[in-house]
């Protein structure tokens, strides 16, 4: 059988064919991009710059850096040494496996009220520090006055609740690594610490770098938690969206907040992909 | 809200779907639907600051065609801002649903610590004594015997402590909610809350409605809408007792709070809705709202008997605040797309001053003029 195949259309053809894709790009992520950043450089002076200039932005960024930056590191760190202590194979394995991972079905609201349930001043911890005799006085982790102690609470909730996530990502990479490597290692005589330092995180950066992705990403969405644990007095950077967006009904600020942390996100995105380069196996 | 209008259908067979949303989701819904000219909702249902932006932007149908409702005589409060609409609009935009307020209440147990000129009595009839000053001292003497901060405040991100800055304090102290924001009358509004503050329980700033903290016993006097507190005493009617709101040098401001019914312009099955309208102001309607909702009868008739031991007693503490002889009541002022910027204005003058301890005078006079450029951006005397 003989195909005439036109030189002409084999041309058009493969861009006829993600055609759709593109249109469908273009509509729903282009348009609204665009859209919410015409919004953001609406106003006078421009939204974007009014919360550049806000007196606010160093509260909130000093709020948003330091729950991402000592939650993200933490959970990878969990999540590397859990995936390792998974590969054993134990009795009951199975059934820790999923407890661990099951913080994940549990929606964000629902996980922060558990622990605000908790840690509140007639929580759980409380009570029994009491009833032990540990302390006499019940300790706050929540309040205005408490916002350290917050920032603390706030952590915890988050690598109990997301942890899972990140340790699925490393889990599956880990699983990937070609065991011969390892033994290999043996042979040679490395020891624990060695053998994780040159074979499986060089072999795991793949997965570190998608992990480390996606947790960021999540991690500069979080609302929920943190307005049930710090009350309107803890602000990060997607509260202030919410903030804007339907307690001030300015959806110019909104707007610009969202783009900030969209502009900022990009920025770390392509750092990642820059800093941690796979090696060639 | 489901069961009255499975009611509802088997009267008339009207088929009503119930869609709760938020203020923000409704906004957004009706812009879209009325601007895109495809109105899905026949009625909507919300406080009369919510239809009052709603209104201001032109989505709402004007219900004065419907004519009137008979069999019910609305009460004059509700009345009233239906006719400040009309003012405002030219139309009647909705028809009063049902009312609330803000009061306090007190779990039993904090009556024991009464400080020294305070009766039982004062408090539950609101008298003379009963005072701000008078609630710093009460809780102050809890503290002292107790070592614990037993005063709470829905400060918390959903919370409504900005209302009881305009529509409380400042009343109570200046006669106005924003006339004289700031003023030596309002620094020494801000000098007594910043001493209540000492006692109230640190968690508030994370609290949204008080009904929990109050069930918990993480406080023993607390200052909130009745819809947000009547869990509690509907759950324990024996452990509290609801008493109206001190009062300040002027008087005793206090907030009355209206929800009404609107029909959005353009929408379908008009007269089907207005049909709905009638329904849920009927008296005998009314009267199973407030046992369920919190939220009380604006429609004489329904004057309810209450059976529910709880509602009953929160419908007492209203009726008991309301008859207060000093009582100064208002309404939230209606401003339609700029009242998030009202309320951000108490809530940033409460973070400044009371959480920060930065100085009274300084901050009020920062702020007086953003909130008096509303105002005047409205062309609204100041409420």
């Amino acid at each position: 059988m003989v195909l005439n195949v036109n030189p002409k259309s084999r041309l058009f053809s493969p861009h006829f064919l993600v055609l759709p894709t593109l249109i469908y790009l273009a509509f729903f992520t282009g348009y609204p991009i665009l859209y919410a950043i015409n919004l953001a450089l609406t106003g006078s002076p421009p939204a974007l710059l009014q919360v550049i200039t806000s007196p606010r932005l160093r509260e909130v960024l000093f709020y948003t850096i330091m729950i991402i930056a000592s939650v993200i590191p933490l959970q990878l760190i969990i999540a590397i040494f859990t995936s390792i202590f998974f590969l054993n194979r134990f009795k009951g394995r199975e059934v820790v496996l999923y407890l661990f991972i099951l913080p994940l079905a549990i929606s964000e609201v629902a996980a922060a009220l558990l622990w605000y349930t908790m840690l509140s001043s007639r929580g759980f911890l409380n009570k029994l520090l009491l009833e032990l005799g540990i302390i006499s006085k019940p300790i706050y982790f929540f309040g205005y006055e408490f916002r350290d102690r917050t920032l603390l609470a706030i952590v915890l909730t988050e690598i109990w609740r997301a942890t899972a996530i990140v340790f699925v990502i490393i889990y599956a990479g880990l699983q990937m690594i070609n065991k011969e490597y390892l033994e290999a290692a043996d042979v040679f005589g490395f020891n624990f610490w060695q053998k994780l330092r040159y074979v499986i995180l060089p072999l795991l950066k793949p997965s570190i770098q998608t992990a480390l992705i996606i947790r960021t990403l999540f991690a500069f969405q979080i609302v929920g938690p943190i307005f049930i644990l710090g009350g309107e007095y803890v602000r990060v950077m997607a509260t202030e969206v919410v903030y804007w967006y339907s307690m001030r009904m300015n959806t110019y600020m909104a707007s610009a907040w969202a783009i900030l942390i969209g502009f900022i996100v990009l920025i770390l995105g392509s750092l990642y992909i820059k800093l941690i380069k796979p090696v060639e196996a | 809200m489901r069961g009255l209008l499975a009611s509802l259908l088997h009267e008339k067979n009207i088929q009503v779907e119930f869609v709760p949303l938020s203020y923000t989701d409704m906004a957004a819904k009706l812009e879209a639907e009325v601007t895109a000219r495809a109105v899905t909702v026949s009625v909507v249902g919300g406080l009369a600051t919510e239809i009052d932006y709603f209104a201001s932007k032109g989505w709402l149908e004007d219900l004065a065609r419907f004519g009137t409702l008979p069999g019910r005589t609305f009460v004059d409060t509700a009345l009233r801002v239906v006719d400040e609409h009309k003012r405002l609009y030219g139309i009647t935009s909705f028809i009063p649903w049902m009312t609330a307020t803000f009061v306090i209440v007190v779990n039993n147990e904090a009556f024991k610590y009464l400080p020294e000129g305070l009766t039982r009595e004062d408090v539950v009839m609101g008298t003379e004594k009963w005072t701000w000053d008078a609630l710093v001292a009460w809780a102050k003497n809890i503290y002292e015997k107790t070592g614990e901060r037993r005063v709470g405040l829905p400060a918390g991100a959903g919370g409504l402590l900005h209302r009881l800055l305009h529509g409380y304090l400042y009343v109570s102290y200046t006669g106005y909610q924003s006339k004289y924001f700031n003023s030596p009358e309002a620094v020494q509004l801000w000098t007594m809350l910043r001493e209540l503050w000492k006692y109230c329980h640190p968690e508030s700033t994370t609290w949204s409605a008080m009904a929990e903290p109050l069930l918990r016993g993480d406080v023993w006097i607390a200052w909130d809408h009745t819809a947000r507190i009547i869990a509690a005493v509907k759950e324990r009617p024996e452990m509290f007792t609801v008493v109206p709101v001190p009062r300040g040098p002027v008087g005793r401001g206090y907030i009355i709070v209206l929800a009404g019914l609107a029909i959005p312009k353009g929408a379908p099955n008009q007269d089907v809705a207005w049909e709905l309208i009638e329904f849920l102001t009927r008296p005998e309607i009314q009267a199973r709202i407030a046992e369920n909702v919190g939220f009380f009868p604006v429609v004489k008739e329904a004057t309810p008997v209450i059976v529910d031991p709880g509602v009953k007693k929160v419908s007492e503490g209203v009726s008991r605040q309301l008859a207060t002889l000093d009582g100064k009541p208002v309404f939230i002022p209606m401003l339609g797309g700029r009242a998030g910027d009202f309320i951000a204005i108490y809530r940033e003058a409460f973070e400044r001053i009371v959480l920060k301890g930065e100085d009274i005078s300084t901050v009020l006079a920062e702020l007086e003029p953003k909130l008096k450029a509303i105002f005047a951006e409205l062309n609204v005397p100041e409420p």
